[in-house]
């Protein structure tokens, strides 16, 4: 059992888990007082700002479930599954309801096609209920001047955001979410602490409740409740098994690592944006205050997708050290490739620590879909555990 | 004198080769082989840049270089693809993915590629590229740092990346804005990113080679490129005008992508200017490339280098003629700037910063395809997809739609254009058959 009773048992765990499980449900009670919901695509749309604007951000998830009847119609089959079907709830009138704007940020070559494809969308079908989208064009490249330009590119969104709420966003209202959003990384980092230490408290599936609920929840009820279930873990019992870390696609739900933990593996971190990468770096408050939320996305640990090989070789390598993980799962769906790129140069590095990895490549979405997984899983697991103990 | 509608007034041979074609052939080997003799002899820094980074820099400051994808052409056309991928698989990496983009990446894995076989036979393509000093990209896409990183440590070449941001603003006509209103084209926030790029890129190469650049120099090259995109102007508008049309995209992709790489240069003038002039004469003879021309074609997506002959498939069955390719038509409509001498940093970054938006960003492609199609009398549109490619992935449905809004059918479908093992002839001529009998002609039919 991946989320153990001791979990179940808490308040605050539970509390998380309702709002993981049914997570359109904040959103739909915040639309229902009269306020204003952003529903964000792509891990780099700044939640600072758009509290800072008064709005609830929430994350675009997929559903396994949905046919995808627009997607389909609108989307080439190049497009990474998760995404397509992410794409299907933002063009038949789930957001509409849900929220007041969609924002997506140039995270991934796949989302920007989806914001043009929204964009046209809108122009030449304008009786599709799609919500007003922004776009954030971030730069990642590491430069002063493209350091400039994302306070710029901030300060557009800034503007759009006045405009949908009208009402002037002041530097210090920044400010003061900001500060919300480094309390909650801060909560976090001290919750993913318990899968990082020489005792593991927090299994993986556990700890994707705890995070994941948090792209569908005020910050500061988030915040408490990860406090809460952090001080409790405390006192869970330890997990023992070999230490994996997992990499690759995103993972919206439990299926894969209650698949992986079911054989007896402990996933001790990832670097997805469901996962530890979402609350790595901080505004630096002694910043002014575009510049602090700007430098925040621009900073932080080299994703995927906007990364040299070279880069992603490194991270690997530091994110592996620093959980003490043994193992390393590489997972990415079809048409979701890019980090493929990285992956003959990680297994390289890692095997010369004595790092063992397993690959799963060009992966069906969702996870169910593929044949074979879970029998693979075992496999590795045998051999991390004939290694291990 | 204007060929509209001009009947053929004889009955001539098929056109399938022009001298142009030929002659750019011909001089893109020496060129090449010059090029390469000039970096290894003299040690030379050399750079591989991709498509959409602004050459014309490098052709300013006497930089040799190759574009990766005039490169991936060259190796398609030396059958190293199958060779390429199995590199690609023995190092570890997906040999199905980016293969048009990752064709010199496979090569610097290639140990063979300048060595010679046991007949005294170079087994890398032309001998294998000269190793590159210098790798550039744009991030145009996300494995744009992942090809071109791995490239630059294979070569252990410095590595030089520029950004791409997207545009706002939008408008439609894009074709009418670029030769002299890009400032109404682009949001200005856009150009100045890139102008400022452009100044960092120029003081890279300067640490990097120690060349000097000067201003002058890049204002004649990009003079010399609005000298030749205007023949490839006239060369569009003449064909479209034609009825029937003298030569097809055989002729055409080739002599203009090949003398498209060599662009800010007197030869590239000198070729353009000698294509219009064979195809005007053609025109004037009332040549035909297909005898009894019935449907014009408009061909969408990357060439198919690896079967040219497929475009002329159709041609004897059913006087189909593959006459439009993004090819000759991008040298019409998207590269010309006017008024260089006004700030010809800012006309190059704008003309380098849409280049791969008019192609694959709706509704910049699609409106475009609409419009073109329209001059040239198009029948019916074949659009390959690539089917591994986000990059290359550029909204489809619009085009599609748009096109059929305006009552051309389109026969849209998914292939690699430099993967043979994904290639089956048979089965996309008897798809593109069947779309001719089916939708184009009854189209046609109706449209007369």
């Amino acid at each position: 059992m991946s989320i153990r009773d001791c979990a179940l048992q808490s308040r605050a765990f539970s509390a998380l888990k309702q709002v993981y499980d049914s997570r359109d449900a904040v959103a739909a009670a915040w639309k229902a007082q009269g306020k204003k919901v952003v529903a964000k695509l792509g891990c780099d749309v700044p939640d600072e700002l758009v509290i800072a604007a008064g709005m609830l951000p929430i994350q675009i998830y997929a559903d396994p479930k949905k046919t995808l009847q627009y997607t389909n119609q609108y989307l080439e089959h190049a497009f990474d599954p998760q995404v397509r079907a992410q794409f299907e709830r933002m063009v038949d009138g789930t957001y509409q309801n849900l929220a007041d704007y969609i924002v997506i940020s140039n995270s991934t070559d796949i989302v920007i096609r989806v914001f043009l494809y929204l964009r046209e969308l809108k122009r030449v079908e304008p009786q599709m209920p799609i919500p007003p989208v922004a776009f954030i064009d971030w730069l990642f490249t590491r430069h002063q001047l493209h350091q400039n330009r994302n306070q710029f590119v901030l300060n557009l969104f800034k503007q759009q955001l006045e405009a949908w709420s009208d009402h002037v966003i002041t530097d210090e209202e920044i400010r003061q979410a900001s500060i919300l959003c480094n309390e909650n990384r801060q909560a976090l980092r001290q919750m993913a602490a318990l899968r990082h230490g020489s005792e593991v408290r927090i299994s993986g599936s556990e700890a994707l409740v705890i995070i994941g609920a948090g792209l569908f929840m005020e910050k500061t009820k988030h915040t408490a409740l990860v406090r809460q279930v952090t001080q409790e873990a405390q006192n869970w019992p330890v997990l023992t098994g070999p230490r994996v870390f997992y990499t690759g696609a995103n993972q919206e739900d439990l299926t894969l690592y209650e698949m992986i933990e079911k054989n007896g593996l402990v996933i001790v971190g990832e670097d997805t944006d469901w996962g530890e990468r979402s609350f790595d770096h901080d505004c630096n408050l002694e910043d002014p205050a575009i510049r602090a939320v700007a430098d925040r996305y621009h900073f932080r640990e080299f994703s995927a997708k906007k990364s040299l090989v070279s880069q992603r070789v490194e991270a690997l390598d530091r994110e592996v050290g620093a959980c003490g993980a043994k193992g390393v799962i590489f997972y990415t769906n079809q048409y979701d490739e890019v980090a493929t790129w990285d992956m003959p140069k990680q297994r390289k590095s890692l095997e010369a620590k004595g790092i063992r990895h397993i690959t799963f490549g060009k992966m069906n979405w969702p996870v169910e879909k593929n044949r074979g997984l879970e029998q693979q899983l075992a496999v590795f697991a045998a051999e991390m555990k004939g290694a291990v103990l | 004198m204007s060929q509209q509608k001009k009947e053929p007034v004889s009955k001539s041979v098929v056109v399938k080769k022009l001298n142009a074609t030929r002659a750019a052939s011909i001089y893109q080997k020496k060129w090449f082989f010059e090029m390469k003799a000039r970096v290894e002899n003299e040690g030379l820094d050399f750079a591989i840049l991709n498509a959409d980074v602004p050459m014309e820099i490098f052709r300013a400051m006497d930089i040799p270089f190759v574009v990766n994808q005039w490169w991936a052409a060259i190796c398609g056309a030396k059958r190293m693809t199958r060779k390429y991928f199995d590199l690609m698989q023995q190092n570890g990496y997906r040999p199905d993915l980016n293969s048009y983009d990752a064709q010199a990446l496979a090569e610097s894995f290639d140990p063979d590629d300048h060595k010679l076989d046991e007949e005294g036979h170079p087994m890398g393509p032309w001998g294998g590229l000269p190793k590159p000093t210098i790798c550039i990209t744009r991030l145009t896409g996300d494995v744009q740092n992942k090809i071109y990183g791995l490239l630059a440590e294979n070569y252990q070449a410095d590595l030089y990346v520029m950004e791409n941001t997207v545009a706002r603003t939008t408008p439609l006509n894009w074709y009418e804005l670029t030769a002299d209103r890009w400032e109404e084209l682009y949001d200005s926030d856009r150009l100045d990113l890139a102008v400022e790029e452009l100044k960092e890129l120029i003081r890279f190469l300067e640490q990097k080679t120690g060349r000097s650049f000067e201003m002058k120099k890049l204002e004649r090259v990009m003079h010399l490129i609005n000298e030749q995109e205007s023949y490839y102007k006239k060369t569009r508008d003449l064909i479209a005008e034609c009825h029937p049309v003298p030569v097809t995209v055989v002729d055409t992709i080739n002599a203009v992508m090949q003398a498209q790489w060599q662009r800010g240069t007197e030869w590239g003038v000198q070729h353009a200017k000698g294509l219009y002039e064979e195809i005007k004469t053609l025109a004037d003879k009332g040549e035909a490339a297909v005898p009894g021309e019935k449907l014009r074609m408009m061909w969408l997506g990357r060439g198919m280098w690896q079967d040219f002959a497929f475009y002329q498939r159709f041609e004897e069955k059913y006087g189909a003629v593959f006459m439009w390719s993004m090819y000759l038509a991008m040298g019409a409509d998207a590269y010309i700037r006017n008024h260089v001498e006004q700030d010809p940093l800012r006309a190059l970054a704008a003309r380098y910063i849409g280049m791969e938006d008019f192609i694959h960003m709706p509704p910049w492609n699609s409106s475009w395809f609409v419009q073109q199609a329209l001059q040239n009398d198009i029948d019916g549109v074949v659009y390959m997809i690539p089917d591994n490619d986000i990059q290359a992935v550029e909204g489809s449905y619009f085009i599609k739609k748009n096109l059929e809004a305006a009552g051309i059918p389109v026969l849209a479908f998914h292939a690699d254009p430099v993967n043979p093992k994904k290639w089956n002839a048979e089965t996309m001529t008897g798809m593109v058959e069947e779309f001719i009998e089916k939708r184009v002609i009854p189209a046609q039919k109706a449209k007369n």
